[in-house]
């Protein structure tokens, strides 16, 4: 019966407007974000630039962070993203002296006057050849005497408690001050990851994904949330509740197709990239993972959408409202805009939609790899959960308990209907 | 396995409410009909039977079933809501398919099905026509269709005629009685003509009591000797109206011609007639309000 009722529930889903909207929006999507890409190219000795990355240079993180720090002493007003929203914060008195006191221990310069001196006579002196040394940070600005790798970043620690955290000195975002033009060796080693551990695909196989994740951390909910209204609109609910199908049966054939039916659109778009790395593999001799895409997408995409499907049967079942949309976009803007701050790849933390917005990084993405796998096991896991509810919600309405619309647990009160 | 539904000292609550008081019946092959007000507890006992309620108290089986086991109850039992409807944009065969689907048919059998019940209730023609597109009458009958899609030994029909044209109410109620030759067909109405044409076992709720079980016959039994009827000025039914319950009017000019029901004629000019389901009921349910069908200060 599960075969046979999937098959229905996957022509339900493509027959219905919501669905062709969901494809619309990822067709949109693709083709803003991956449609003019291009496949990267062997770097070539002499080129003017070869891209930017993270410097692990202790001495330049703390040049720029320090930097950093100044500029927005000096403007009177720092940067945070607390929960991934920008926040323009100010500081009162006693905050400012505290963060002069840290300036003072970090860069030796005591007060007002000689950090805005200090600010001054950097853009006085600099070059614009001199400017482009460091791309995020433009000032930068060498630690007092002394300081060690250590205590600076615990004095930046302190730097990012007192703008309430999220802010360009907290620990995994300092970093982020220092990018800097590669190398050419630099870019060689990169793209040489990138054709030799990615097999060329799967670094585009990530970038696909980063971007597809977006918008598949909230779609899904639409398409959930009225696939479960659909019964209660076309009043049949009782109808289906009387049939011999389980309820594992009735909710798992729906929530399978939904996810299939989401999936497909994915894997057709993948087609695109795949072959243009397919394409220039072939010329330049160099081997391409062909299935790189598709493990991409049931890795990395799959439990978001699982994720974004059973929030939306779950708390659609459970209310027979479609708060869950409110719900998941609440989530989803918040999970889209914390990771803001951290789009190259390597921590990817418990977000619903993890990042990796570059076919680079490979390393980041090594490094990460394990937070990423419990990441998104976890999803699924959670995914799976919310399903098993449903099926429980749907199971108990089936028998008369839990039914009354919009209101859980409320078929005890004043229910009369004889 | 007996084709029989028991149902044993059923008390069905809302909270405090109690919408089923000490039900006992017992229902066997062929029509049955459940009359009562609106509100009187029809579609509580239906629910229940269709294992769409939990029963407070008491024992229910549906051919030896217990309704407590849900899934086995639901293998045998067809429902038809009183609000029958499908997802509009599928085609009549689509529905068909879908909802044999979820009754566990499998795919030759629908095959072989769907076609035959679409014949029997006269939707051959209409078998890719949109859900949407159906009338009232094609609709209920599209109901009655998909509820013995898996061949169930009982049918529960909720006021299946509600809102149906005359014709459609015939041809519907005589679908019906096919379809009750060879099960138990359970029908719930407030409208004591469906009834009337099709039953011959009854019950008859009121305020979630059973007050009457039996057959039509005998119901009819109850009211003989009860009903008049009397050609009167329209001054003097107002009057009658005080007094009596009033079955039917006619009015002839200035004159009604009013049937009503009494224990004995209350005047020389009132003829007794042959009592009616419909006699019978008001018979029954005024008696059971306490109130006899005539009082004493009449004329």
């Amino acid at each position: 019966m599960f075969g046979q009722l999937f098959v229905k529930e996957c022509r339900q889903t493509a027959k219905s407007l919501i669905y062709w909207l969901a494809v619309l929006v990822l067709i949109l999507n693709f083709f803003s974000q991956l449609g003019g890409l291009e496949i990267m190219p062997e770097p070539k000795k002499g080129q003017e630039e070869y891209g930017f990355h993270y410097s692990k240079d202790k001495e330049v993180i703390m040049e720029a962070t320090l930097g950093a720090l100044l500029e927005e002493y000096y403007r009177g007003n720092y940067a945070a993203y607390p929960i991934g929203f920008y926040k323009n914060v100010t500081l009162s008195g006693e905050e400012t002296a505290r963060m002069e006191k840290i300036i003072k221990e970090a860069t030796g310069l005591d007060g007002r006057e000689e950090i805005e001196k200090a600010v001054d006579d950097w853009y006085e002196g600099q070059k614009p050849d001199k400017v482009q040394a460091v791309m995020a940070k433009n000032l930068l600005c060498k630690p007092a005497e002394g300081l060690s790798y250590d205590r600076f970043a615990e004095l930046m620690d302190q730097v990012d408690d007192i703008l309430g955290g999220g802010s360009n000195y907290g620990e995994g975002y300092r970093e982020k001050n220092a990018s800097v033009p590669m190398t050419y060796e630099e870019a060689m080693e990169e793209y040489e990851t990138l054709i030799g551990k990615d097999k060329l695909s799967g670094g585009y196989a990530r970038l696909f994904a980063d971007y597809m994740v977006i918008f598949l951390g909230i779609i899904p909910v639409f398409l959930a949330v009225t696939r479960v209204l659909r019964d209660r609109r076309a009043q049949i609910t009782e109808l289906i509740y009387t049939r011999k199908g389980s309820s594992f049966v009735i909710i798992g054939s729906r929530f399978l197709a939904m996810l299939v039916m989401l999936l497909v659109p994915v894997l057709a778009l993948s087609v695109i990239p795949l072959t243009q790395c397919v394409k220039y593999g072939n010329a330049v001799g160099v081997p391409v993972d062909l299935f790189a895409f598709v493990k991409y997408s049931f890795g990395w995409l799959t439990p978001t959408i699982m994720t974004a499907l059973a929030v939306g049967m779950f708390l659609t079942e459970l209310t027979d409202t479609a708060i869950a949309v409110l719900a998941q976009g609440v989530w989803w803007f918040v999970s889209v805009f914390s990771s803001i701050s951290d789009l190259k790849g390597g921590m990817y933390g418990w977000n619903l939609a993890p990042r990796h917005n570059t076919e680079l990084n490979w390393t980041g993405y090594q490094n990460g790899f394990s937070q990423l796998a419990a990441n998104r096991a976890f999803y699924v896991i959670l995914a799976l959960i919310l399903t098993a509810l449903t099926v429980f919600i749907y199971s108990q309405k089936r028998k008369g308990r839990l039914q009354r619309r919009g209101k859980i647990l409320a078929d005890r009160k004043n229910k009369f209907k004889a | 396995m007996s084709a029989t539904i028991k149902v044993q000292n059923l008390n069905q609550y809302y909270g405090k409410k109690q919408a089923l008081r000490d039900v006992n019946l017992t229902i066997t092959t062929g029509m049955f009909g459940l009359l009562g007000r609106n509100g009187a507890g029809k579609t509580t006992l239906m629910k229940v039977l269709a294992t769409l309620l939990p029963k407070s108290e008491g024992a229910v089986s549906v051919c030896g079933r217990n309704v407590e086991h849900a899934r086995n109850v639901r293998k045998i039992v067809g429902y038809l809501p009183q609000e029958f409807s499908m997802y509009p944009n599928m085609t009549v065969y689509e529905a068909m398919d879908y909802l044999g689907v979820l009754s566990g048919l499998r795919k030759s059998q629908r095959k072989q099905r769907i076609p035959k019940l679409l014949q029997r209730v006269n939707l051959q023609d209409d078998s890719r026509k949109k859900v949407k597109e159906l009338s009232g009458g094609m609709k209920r009958r599209l109901g009655i269709a998909q509820a013995i899609l898996h061949n169930p030994k009982v049918l529960i029909v909720d006021e299946p005629t509600a809102g149906l044209d005359p014709e459609e109410r015939v041809r519907f109620r005589n679908l019906l009685c096919e379809i009750a030759e060879e099960r138990i067909v359970i029908l719930s109405t407030h409208i004591v003509g469906d009834i009337e044409a099709t039953c011959e076992h009854i019950a008859v709720l009121d305020e979630g009591e059973i007050i009457y079980h039996g057959t039509v016959s005998e119901l009819l039994h109850m009211a003989e000797g009860k009903v008049y009827s009397a050609e009167i000025s329209k001054k003097e039914l107002e009057l009658l109206k005080k007094n009596h319950i009033v079955t039917s009017m006619l009015t002839l000019g200035n004159n009604v011609m009013a049937r009503f029901l009494a224990e004995e004629p209350p005047f020389a000019s009132a003829k007794p007639c042959e009592a009616g389901v419909e006699d019978a009921y008001m018979y029954l349910m005024q008696a059971e309000r306490g109130k006899g069908a005539c009082s004493d200060n009449y004329l």
